[in-house]
């Protein structure tokens, strides 16, 4: 009877191996984040106006699909996993594109993009995140995010503060604030990657970007003198009080960063997509917000003015071949129109396109911190391939309760980039 | 046995019943939970990034991995934890608002209802909420600590207490599973059992102790089981409410592997940890059985 | 009750004192039970600054109705509200009748493979959810299930399945040998003492499962995400998606959400906790 049964039910799945696709052809079905305003809005736009302009001629229609962060990341693993990938998504770059372009889920658009004069319109820096080896794999859309400090420019000039311009400046700025009470840093560390900016401009500031591509492609080490220093500064930091308590259970999804910034802590180091939330949320407080860069190392030979940040956030990539690629492109293309732009920047972001501009203080701030970097370091943990990305945010986590030494720290991460390149070496 | 024999046709009248009446839930539990546990033990063979449709065979590379792995054992460890605090807290508070209630029938169904409720929120406002209440700053444990002179306490921040902070969370969340799972147990017990007790002169508590506890011995055994089962494959609140962290010492073998299986691209690797999973808490579960069984018998 | 007249008073007493102290623990255990769900109900009440300014255990400063009606007056809502009853009454119906026939020839008959097939719903106890996700969405592909709401009828009884089959042989195991006996002289055939003697005996059991199982169906939120896609096929857990953004989300607005989603399954506690009553069981004997 066991047996009968098992052959039934193998006639049973196999019954449902009928060639079926979760996508239709004439549909070109796209997934974002867009789940709610107003990245909603945003990501509406192109899928709106290519179904009104273009589906006609072409034949084809957009239907999106937004889904929420977290799950976003599981539903496309999924999909990809089933050979179900949709024929646009949305990645942030770095290792995992890697993956996307090796598996052939992400198609080059290098000649497309010169067809259509795209390449004009965005920013170099931002096409560079989106290539590999020179070829364009994606379209950045969303905002230039970058990691800078935000602070309460009439608290600072009432407390006599100034800008740091030297990591000393902000040692000794933070010793002030202490003094006076004040917890200089608001942070809330639960998820990780927030205090990985702290370690990330560190390292940016010490040893300049080399330091995580040489570790990335093999050549160096994640145990160095750089990686040793951010370390050793923010195990210092911690033990000064210059972050919050409980740093490591506060939780940035609850703006519990930006409460404390809001209730009198000295500054926050966050991406700039905090400008939305804090004009929406407390407009009072925008009135009077200002940014500055992360302060310089004086004698370091590296280069100063690198930033950390991502010059797009979002980038789709396109998964289709022949006519239905170009059409796919065209509706990504709209997210680099003049109606886009305006668009976008309405709502408070700064697209990666070479004509952006703001009328807000603070983002007019942030295009000129932008335009005055030399390059971007793409944060480590979009950056790295995502098996080390995952062993550094729970790494240097460890620094801000001072449970493991730098050199550990620096240690845990190397083993984990050690094994990743032993297991695709070849 | 003669196959003629009216024993012989019984029993295969019985066993006909028994298909009959098996049928549909074998074979959705077929499709739906053999199936992907037999491709999971497929793909822990297998390298495997779980995007692209390049699957190579790997031969017992990730299970001899699995073997080595400290993260993976020390999450064992954790689960380990969840399981025996589980049953020591969540089995004697289930029972009590069980018996609790059974004494107080239909006028304690306020009781009844609000105690419910924490099963039924879902995990996003128990995270929530909870992470309030564990805060350092103004959070309830932090608080009492204070006003007896102690310092604050970051009960999710720290490494060494972020589990057990967790671990009360959830048994708050599941006690009331229990009380309605005992509350059916005694719903079971006929009230000509009660009656007979208390005209011997029993109290309520020697009714409770002598007569129903015995009685309900059954139900308690399927409760430790569906509860080591539970904790041993647990995820949700964990994954809510620190992510496997601060550092690792929340991670769970279920977190670990949705880890490595969608977010670090480890397919192959993740799947090899579901099947030590599975293979870990079936071993598990069998031997409480097995035991329990045993003590039944004595 | 007669013998209480020959009890001392100091038993009295003592009774008295300890019900007290029951009493005490109860209504400590109910404010433990409570009070987050009724800071869940008045964050709800809250704007957005004052979400992120204070703790999740302040009271509100105003009644800000705002949240709660925007949610009731969206169609969206609804529509998600809709099929997760659709789920929920399909996926319960199939799932206590699939358990209970499963229970009644494990818990009564004798046969070879019983110990086999009970061992095998113990083990599938022990699999992880998750690895089930990629080969359950080729299947939803395949069958064109994929992207409608029927597809997480199966999904929601199938893996309710293990646990409710293991409890429910529990139940039938506890139900007397003597009630099936009766009806066997009655001329019931095997089937027969199903449908007329065990299934409605075992009220208690099912109720318990419709209670635990509907809450789960009701928070079902793995394969609602990785089986649908369309918003028109989406279920109430996903309706906080609407709140929830890349770097933030509103917090008051998701708890007024999980605040309404919550109600359909206290008025469903309420009524089945009636079934979870003692006497059943004697009321069953008697009749």
């Amino acid at each position: 009877m066991k047996r009968k049964l098992f052959t039934a039910l193998t006639a049973c799945v196999m019954a449902g191996a009928l060639s079926c696709s979760a996508f239709a052809a004439e549909t070109i079905s796209f997934w974002h984040l867009g789940t709610d305003e107003p990245d909603k809005t945003m990501w509406n736009y192109a899928v709106e106006q290519y179904n009104t302009n273009d589906s006609e001629a072409s034949g084809y229609t957009v239907e999106q699909v937004a889904t929420v962060n977290d799950q976003y990341k599981s539903k496309l693993a999924v999909a990809m996993a089933s050979g179900e990938c949709p024929d646009m998504y949305i990645h942030w770059t770095g290792g995992p594109m890697v993956d996307y372009i090796n598996s052939g889920y992400a198609a080059d658009l290098t000649e497309l993009v010169d067809k259509y004069g795209l390449r004009d319109l965005y920013t170099e820096a931002s096409l560079a995140q989106a290539s590999v080896d020179g070829k364009i794999y994606a379209i950045p859309v969303k905002n230039n995010s970058i990691a800078v400090f935000f602070y309460d420019k009439a608290m600072w000039a009432d407390k006599g503060y100034e800008v740091p311009e030297t990591v000393d400046d902000l040692e000794a700025l933070c010793d002030q604030m202490v003094a006076d009470g004040i917890t200089p840093f608001a942070l809330a560390n639960q998820p990780q990657w927030t205090g990985s900016m702290y370690y990330m401009y560190l390292v940016a500031r010490h040893g300049g970007p080399e330091v995580i591509s040489a570790a990335y492609d093999g050549t160096g080490s994640l145990v160095n003198d750089s990686t040793i220093y951010a370390g050793t500064k923010i195990e210092e930091w911690v033990e000064k009080g210059y972050f919050p308590e409980g740093v490591n259970s506060l939780s940035p999804d609850n703006g519990d960063d930006r409460a404390l910034l809001y209730q009198g802590a000295g500054m926050m180091l966050q991406g700039t997509w905090q400008v939305g939330s804090i004009k929406e949320e407390n407009p009072d407080f925008y009135e009077n917000l200002g940014v500055f860069t992360f302060p310089t190392i004086a004698d370091s030979e590296a280069d100063q003015s690198v930033i950390v940040g991502t010059l797009g956030d979002n980038f789709i990539s396109i998964n289709a071949e022949g006519e239905k690629l170009e059409e796919a492109f065209k509706v990504a293309a709209y997210y680099s129109s003049e109606g886009f732009r305006e668009l976008t920047q309405s709502l408070g972001n700064i697209p990666p396109l070479q004509a952006a501009t703001s009328e807000e203080a603070v983002n007019q701030d942030l295009i000129t911190i932008l335009g005055e970097a030399s390059g971007v370091q793409l944060w480590w943990d979009q950056y790295l391939p995502s098996a080390v990305a995952d062993v550094h945010k729970t790494a240097t986590q460890k620094l801000f309760d001072c449970s493991e030494t730098p050199e550990a720290v620096a240690q845990e991460q190397q083993d984990a980039m050690d094994e990743y390149l032993a297991e695709n070496a070849g | 046995m003669n196959k003629n024999s009216l024993a012989y046709k019984k029993q295969k009248s019985v066993n006909l019943c028994a298909a009959v009446f098996l049928m549909p839930v074998i074979l959705l539990m077929a499709i739906f939970l053999f199936y992907p546990i037999v491709q999971t033990f497929i793909n822990s063979f297998m390298k495997w990034n779980g995007i692209s449709a390049d699957k190579t065979f790997n031969g017992l590379y990730n299970w001899s991995k699995l073997v080595r792995d400290t993260d993976f054992w020390r999450a064992f460890l954790n689960n380990v934890k969840i399981m025996v605090l589980s049953l020591i807290i969540q089995m004697p508070i289930g029972i009590l608002l069980a018996t609790f209630l059974d004494a107080g029938g239909k006028k304690f169904n306020i009781f009844k209802i609000l105690w419910f409720l924490p099963l039924l929120m879902s995990s996003v406002a128990v995270g929530y909420l909870f992470r309030y209440a564990l805060a350092t700053n103004g959070g309830i444990i932090s608080s009492i600590s204070q006003l007896f002179g102690g310092g604050k306490v970051d009960l999710l921040g720290n490494q060494s207490t972020a589990l057990y902070a967790v671990i009360m969370v959830v048994c708050w969340q599941f006690v009331p599973f229990y009380m309605v799972y005992y509350m059916a147990g005694y719903s079971s017990i006929s009230s000509d059992v009660y009656e007979a007790a208390i005209i011997d002169g029993a109290t309520r508590s020697q009714y409770v102790m002598r007569v129903a506890l015995p009685l309900l011995v059954p139900t308690i055994k399927s409760a430790v089981i569906m509860s080591v089962t539970g904790s041993l494959k647990y995820f949700d609140l964990v994954y809510v409410m620190t992510g496997g962290g601060p550092g690792t010492s929340t991670e769970l073998m279920a977190t670990y592997m949705y880890k490595n299986s969608f977010v670090t691209f480890n397919m192959g690797y993740g799947s090899a940890i579901a099947g030590g999973m599975f293979i870990l808490i079936t071993l598990v579960a069998a031997t409480i059985m097995r035991l329990m069984n045993r003590g039944g018998d004595d | 009750m007669a013998y209480d007249g020959v009890q001392s008073k100091v038993t009295k007493r003592k009774k008295a004192v300890s019900w007290t102290i029951v009493m005490i623990l109860a209504v400590f255990w109910l404010l433990v039970a409570f009070v987050p769900f009724l800071f869940m109900v008045l964050t709800g009440f809250k704007q957005k600054l004052e979400v992120i300014m204070g703790t999740a255990f302040d009271f509100p400063e105003t009644f800000f109705t705002e949240n709660y009606i925007s949610i009731i007056t969206d169609p969206g809502f609804w529509n998600y509200f809709k099929n997760s009853v659709i789920v929920l009454v399909f996926a319960l119906c199939i799932l206590l009748m699939f358990c209970a026939f499963a229970a009644y020839p494990l818990s009564r008959f004798k046969f070879r493979l019983r110990n086999f097939i009970f061992l095998v719903i113990v083990a599938s106890m022990s699999i992880p959810i998750h690895v089930t996700m990629i080969p359950v969405f080729q299947m939803a592909v395949k069958t064109g299930l994929y992207d409608t709401v029927w597809v997480l009828i199966p999904t929601a009884v199938a893996f309710a399945l293990p646990m409710s089959v293991f409890i429910m042989t529990g139940f039938m195991e506890g139900i007397p040998k003597e009630l099936e006996e009766a009806a066997d002289i009655d001329g019931c055939g095997r089937y027969g003492r199903f449908f007329k003697v065990i299934f409605p005996l075992s009220t208690p059991g099912l109720s318990t499962l419709a209670i635990y199982n509907g809450v789960n169906i009701w928070n079902e939120f793995i394969f609602a995400f990785t089986l649908t896609q369309s918003e028109k096929n989406r279920t109430l857990p996903l309706a906080l998606w609407n709140y929830q953004g890349q770097y933030s989300s509103n917090t008051a607005m998701i708890m007024a959400c999980l605040t309404l989603s919550t109600v359909p399954m206290i008025i469903m506690f309420i009524i089945l906790q009636d079934k979870l009553i003692k006497g059943m069981m004697a009321g069953a004997v008697k009749g």
